[in-house]
């Protein structure tokens, strides 16, 4: 029914350098995904103290922070990452020259793409600066080397900041309404212009009042803006922009801005083409998600005109579809299409799709997958912060048994688009661009604040908490203060002040925050979400076997526990089927498990189909396990696959166990006959019997003694000459009613039966006890004990280290380390971990009373087997034995007896075959473990990387979250006083970009202030 | 409408009430059919979900639904016991039109019964009737005279599959009888609803209504302190149901009320 996914087990942290890159927006390195990265092939990157100054006199204040070089971006951040940043594709650096300055200043000018000088002094000590230079001046031929340098100036035409920027003009050109929607589309169409990308809003107008949204003046700020500071590739991010941002963008500018803000623009730069090369190449293939869209596009924003056409919700179809095909594991999820419909009317398809890359991989991660992770998280981030910073809403809440997210779920899911009128969603959406994810939890916050008084208190349940929220929502357009004297306080409405509040109060919750309680929390969400799905795949099972409830989800944990390890591929739906079933087969995708993962969840689950060795070296005992392989499994497998798929289900896991584990001593012999039986014709053939034999020595294959391999070679001795016995009387009895020659019977004829079978093994006691119990009992839903702790102390510094580097490759190396050292100690010991373990004894149990006459018996394959078992050697003395070893010593040991032999039968050749072969057959585990020469090159290295890997862990823990809570304090330096005038809009516009002026902390002292001052005339260093 | 509320809020029970059922389905539709008799055509997803409030007059007593109408997508479906918890009512709705949506019906009846509240009271809905019936004129108008009549054996008559004409019933995936057999096996009220036409609709919150062991609920409220609550709340909550029982006041409530 359902589908497991083991994505989230594999989560992990990034890196202090991830976090970098997300921060400046790079986009991550193509095919580094998975792929272990060779660091010599990592191009190098390196950050360096520096001072930004703009080229131009008085236009900007300079401001200290570190510059980065990450090819292909160069980028900067002030030191309180927030006042100033910028990043840049190196290949839009025009022009680089090293500034001739005072004494002991190492100055660099860039010239960008758009003709902004940024001047960059790098403050670090001269040989940092040296080498940052080359490192520069090396990513930078690169690019020119890739031709890059050639693909800014078509992609920059795509751009309608460049519009804007070369009109200068104020105010709507001719073919613009006012807000920004063209008259004529036709005419655009043929026009130079037309080249720049953009959304449905130009043809179906924009949402909102053009003159209250102000759109004129906004324009006329951006222009300036964007004419001093660089734009879509080169943008610099002063403090200016991001309050430019917060008043809201103009409509036409909206999409470019979004795209340049969140990053997006950088992987529409870098993959030109991309999004039609999926489409076309997808064209036609239909999907679980192509469906699951298809319903939603005429339910996206219906009420926008642009959704009303065909042209809309093609527009819709084809971004949506085309991010299924790029991420299929991912697909769709609803809300994408409000987030997508939404977008699109300010972005072109393609914009759009790299914005919803960014907003599903990076800004919102995880919230669309199929387990919603990210939303489940985040939601509990929210609660913890709502806990931590309004307690008495979170105890009222918790009295009254009220659930903040079934509120807050859909703000996050769909940026609060569909929870407030659109125009003010897009204003918040701007921000989310721009400051990033917290905004969400800012806004949600200052929502619940806002109202917060009396009203949330009274709130008595669910209901009335939505209710409540809703009508806050609903009346955002409305006067904060109604009631004011002030015509200028009264023009504020709920939502501005929403916006502000939320920014200036709230400004404590920060990334860093945010990422930090996700990390506190999402173990507890994967918990939640793991056992989730797994009692929904228990109860969605047809039936349950003869298994209890519990069992079933034992059987459920061993399959989680193998698609860990092996993750099988995603789940696919069915094959199409000709017949309709009508049953909706069709529309179910349900998770399979190839053989590689089924071996796992077996050896998870059955003693035998797992090596277990117990070693001791004198540090710790641990058991190591590995995955067998034989024939058998595979076998198992396949009689498992009843639909035939060549994949299993949690299903067929349940009904193949539930067919071997509640077997009596019949059922098992039928069991591992048909199982045998290929053909099922109710007969094994001569090499069907062999395999059967090996399969018995497989699974016997560590057990102590030689009770088991014994019983094996009565077994084959007495099925042989069953079988040849019992042939005549199918009708081939040779003229003396003697056997027929063996060497006539083709090794592919129907030999033995199930009758036949199963008396050959009731002969025998230990096959007997076998079938009796041992089989089913071999097979174990409890969880392996697990003895892989290592001889550290469990808990302190060293408990942390342990567990922070315990991942598995790391604790082979620590094992592969102790090891090593446990046998310089002569203390490393081996042993084989039985997987029946009932006959320990060195004596062989007495075989029954044979069926078969002694007349009818060869002499010689008894002689030989006593032979083998006589010369097995003991064991526990010698301290890496192996019963691999013992037994690759009893098939040699049968070879000489063979030769000496010459009354040669043909079962006697094929046991000797059989037992020769397993010496080989055993696979890769049946060498003994290789001796200390061959593991001692991995392991000395190893101790250095364990150290290494340690102190990674602890420089990635984060710093404490709340450090910069120091804004907002001179808050009034507004200039409100210098004029007289009235209220103009342009200046309404300034009123409320001013109000968002924080106080930004340019990190110079006046001394370096003037130094940066000087460098605006530096000439450069010839 | 105000007094009705105010003079009925002692005699009041609140019923907590959750739609589920698979994508595009029509839960949303259903609900907003029941609560402002409207129908929309094109009507966005539900994200997360939708709380709505409907009165609902049984005897002497008036019933408050509180609906949960929950997402319908398959991922969603982790959110689901959010709002399923403590549920006295839950409305399964598959698309007649879909033979997928009554095996994902199923599945969520089959969690219900383990997973939630042990006396729920469950219905299944196949909605969109419409589409598997002869356009035109006698459907609506049938419809309407029926559910007047109808409440008691609603499950039983299948009275309009004799309509069952050439074209539009062949766009029917589910068959009614075999709804019918599965409802009556799991335990659970049946009804085919359409919220387009409003067939059958106010039917399956009447039938609920009857089901509910009412004082069970009164009693555990009681026990919680909680249902003086339900008069501040109804304060709090403006927009919610009020209108249409004026608007449309007849219908829910003579339903209701028999
Ligand atoms: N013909 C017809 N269409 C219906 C009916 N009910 C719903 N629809 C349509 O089916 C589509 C989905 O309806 P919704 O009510 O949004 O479905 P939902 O189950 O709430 O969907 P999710 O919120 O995604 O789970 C809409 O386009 C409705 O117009 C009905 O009774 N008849
Ligand atoms: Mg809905």
């Amino acid at each position: 029914m359902a589908t497991i996914s083991t994505a989230l087990r594999h989560f992990k942290e990034p890196t202090k350098d991830q976090l970098t890159q997300i921060y400046f927006s790079i986009p991550p390195a193509p095919q580094t995904i998975g792929a272990p990265v060779n660091p010599q092939d990592e191009v190098e990157k390196m950050d360096i103290n520096a001072v930004l100054s703009l080229g131009i006199a008085g236009e900007e204040d300079s401001y200290a922070g570190k510059l980065y070089i990450m090819p292909p971006y160069l980028a900067f951040a002030s030191l309180d990452r927030k006042s100033v940043r910028f990043t840049i594709p190196l290949c839009t650096i025009r022009r680089v020259e090293r500034l001739n300055a005072r004494a002991g200043i190492y100055a660099l000018s860039l010239a960008t793409w758009h003709g902004v000088k940024i001047i960059v002094q790098l403050t670090s000590l001269r040989p940092t600066a040296d080498l940052f230079c080359s490192l520069l001046r090396d990513a930078l031929k690169v690019e020119l080397q890739r031709g890059q340098m050639k693909a800014v100036k078509p992609f920059v035409k795509t751009c309608y900041s460049e519009v804007i920027a070369a009109a200068g003009s104020t105010g709507p050109t001719e073919n613009e309404r006012e807000d920004g929607s063209l008259i004529n589309e036709r005419e655009s169409g043929s026009d130079s212009d037309a080249v720049y990308h953009g959304g449905l809003g130009l043809k179906y107008k924009f949402p909102g009042d053009a003159k209250k949204l102000r759109e004129a003046s906004k324009v006329k700020l951006w222009t300036s803006y964007l004419q001093t500071h660089g734009r879509n590739l080169t943008l610099l991010r002063y403090p200016q922009c991001t309050r430019l941002v917060q008043v809201g963008l103009p409509n036409r500018l909206r999409g470019e801005m979004w795209e340049t803000l969140s990053g997006s623009i950088y992987l529409r730069f870098a993959n030109p083409g991309y999004y039609e090369k999926l489409l076309v190449e997808n064209a036609g293939t239909v999907t679980t998600s192509t469906e699951e869209i298809e319903k939603d596009l005429h339910r996206s924003l219906p009420e926008y005109a642009g959704y009303q056409h065909e042209d809309g919700i093609n527009s819709l179809r084809r971004v949506l579809q085309a991010y299924s095909f790029k991420n299929p594991e991912l697909g769709y999820c609803q809300a994408m299409n409000i987030l997508a419909a939404a977008i699109l009317i300010y972005m072109s398809e393609e914009q759009a799709f790299w914005l919803l890359e960014v907003l599903c991989d990076r800004l919102l991660p995880g919230y669309y997958a199929p387990s919603m992770h990210g939303t489940l998280l985040d939601q509990r981030v929210f609660e913890s912060l709502v806990q931590r910073c309004l307690p008495m809403i979170h105890d009222h809440f918790q009295e009254v048994d009220v659930q903040l997210s079934v509120a807050s779920l859909p703000w996050f899911l769909s940026l609060f688009i569909n929870s407030m009128p659109m125009v003010f969603a897009f204003r918040i959406v701007d921000c989310f661009f721009c400051m990033g994810p917290k905004v969400l939890f800012q806004v949600g916050f200052k929502a619940i604040l806002k109202i917060n008084g009396e009203k949330l208190l009274k709130i008595q349940d669910d209901g009335g908490f939505l209710n409540l929220m809703r009508e806050y929502f609903s009346n955002l357009g409305e006067s904060a203060h109604p009631d004011s004297s002030d015509t200028r306080a009264r023009a504020i409405t709920r939502f501005q002040e929403l916006l502000l509040v939320s920014f200036r109060e709230f400004s404590v919750i920060t990334d860093e925050m945010i990422q930090s309680e996700r990390r506190k929390y999402r173990g507890e969400i994967i918990h939640s979400i793991e056992s989730f799905s797994r009692r929904s795949a228990v109860r969605n099972l047809k039936t349950l076997g003869r298994f209890t409830k519990e069992q079933a989800g034992l059987i459920y944990d061993a399959l989680y526990r193998a698609m860990c390890m092996a993750p099988p591929p995603p789940a696919a739906p069915p094959p199409p089927t000709l017949v309709n079933s009508g049953d909706g087969g069709a529309e179910r995708i349900e998770t399979r498990i190839g053989l590689k993962t089924f071996k796992i969840f077996l050896s998870e689950i059955a003693t035998w189909a797992r090596d277990e060795k117990i070693v001791m070296n004198g540090f710790q005992q641990r058991i190591d396990r590995d995955v067998a392989e034989h024939e058998f499994i595979d076998r198992l497998f396949y009689f498992w696959d009843t639909s035939c798929r060549g994949a299993l289900s949690l299903q067929d896991l349940v009904l193949g166990l539930d067919g071997v584990m509640f077997n009596d001593l019949m059922e098992n012999i039928e069991w591992f006959f048909n199982i045998h039986d290929k053909n099922k014709d109710g007969f094994l053939t001569k090499d069907e019997v062999l395999t059967l034999s090996e399969t018995f020595l497989f699974i016997f294959r560590f057990e102590v003694g030689d009770a088991y391999l014994g019983a094996v070679s009565r077994f084959m001795t007495n099925a042989f000459e069953y079988g040849d016995t019992l042939l005549p009387e199918r009708g081939e009895s040779g003229p003396n009613g003697e056997p027929l020659s063996p060497q006539t019977i083709s090794p592919n004829q129907p030999y033995l039966n199930l009758a036949t079978f199963r008396m050959v093994v009731l002969a025998d006691e230990v096959l007997e006890s076998f079938y009796e119990t041992d089989l089913s009992a071999s097979f174990k839903l409890e969880l392996m004990p697990d003895l892989d702790l290592p001889a550290l102390p469990a808990n302190g510094l060293l408990g942390d280290i342990w567990s922070t580097i315990a991942t598995d490759t790391n604790k082979k190396m620590f094992h592969a380390f102790t090891d090593e050292i446990g046998k310089t100690i002569g203390k490393h010991q081996v042993i084989h971990r039985p997987s029946i373990g009932r006959y320990t004894t060195l004596e062989e149990p007495k075989a029954r009373e044979s069926l078969v006459t002694p007349a009818m018996r060869h002499s010689t394959s008894k002689s030989s087997l006593r032979e083998s078992s006589s010369t097995s050697p003991t064991l526990g003395s010698s301290s890496t034995t192996t019963l691999a070893s013992a037994k690759s010593t009893s098939s040699t040991t049968l070879l000489p007896s063979d030769t000496g032999n010459t009354s040669t039968s043909t079962s006697e050749t094929s046991l000797l075959s059989t037992s020769t072969s397993i010496g080989s057959s055993g696979g890769p585990h049946s060498p003994p473990p290789p001796p200390a020469s061959s593991i001692s090159p991995s392991t000395s290295p190893s101790v250095p990387r364990i150290v290494q890997v340690a102190n990674a862990a602890l420089m990635e823990r984060t710093p404490f979250a709340i450090d910069d809570a120091k804004d907002d304090e001179d808050e009034s330096e507004d200039d409100f006083d210098d004029a007289d005038e009235d209220l103009d809009d342009d200046d309404q516009v300034m009123d409320e970009v001013d109000a968002f002026l924080e106080a930004h902390d340019s990190g110079l002292t006046d001394a370096d202030r003037q130094v940066a001052k000087d460098l605006l005339r530096a000439e450069p260093v010839k | 409408m105000a007094d009705t509320a105010a003079g009925s809020v002692d005699k009041s029970v609140q019923v907590k009430l959750v739609l589920l059922g698979e994508a595009a389905v029509g839960k949303s539709s259903v609900v907003s059919r029941f609560v402002s008799n409207e129908f929309q055509p094109n009507k966005e997803p539900t994200i997360g979900a939708a709380f709505l409030t409907q009165k609902c007059r049984l005897e002497d007593r008036v019933l408050r639904y509180e609906i949960w109408d929950t997402a319908g997508q398959e991922r969603f479906h982790s959110l689901a016991p959010m709002y399923y918890r403590n549920a006295q009512a839950a409305v399964v709705v598959y698309d007649v039109t879909k033979a997928s949506s009554l095996e994902k019906a199923k599945s969520w009846v089959k969690e219900l019964q383990r997973q939630a509240n042990p006396n729920i009271v469950i219905a299944l809905a196949g909605n969109k009737i419409d589409l598997v019936q002869l356009s035109g004129s006698s459907s609506t108008g049938q419809t309407a005279s029926e559910s007047e009549d109808e409440a008691d054996d609603a499950t039983a008559t299948p009275g309009e599959t004799t309509t069952s004409g050439v074209d539009p019933e062949s766009l029917r995936q589910v068959p009614r009888e075999e709804a019918q057999a599965y409802a009556t096996e799991a335990g659970l009220l049946f009804f085919e609803t359409s919220a387009k036409t409003g067939e059958g609709i106010v039917e399956i919150f009447t039938e609920i209504a009857k089901k509910i062991p009412i004082e069970h609920i009164l009693a555990a409220a009681r026990g919680t302190g909680r249902p003086g609550a339900a008069g501040g709340r109804a304060g709090a909550s403006g927009q919610e149901s009020s209108v249409n029982l004026d608007g449309d006041a007849n219908k829910p409530k003579d339903a209701c009320n028999c």
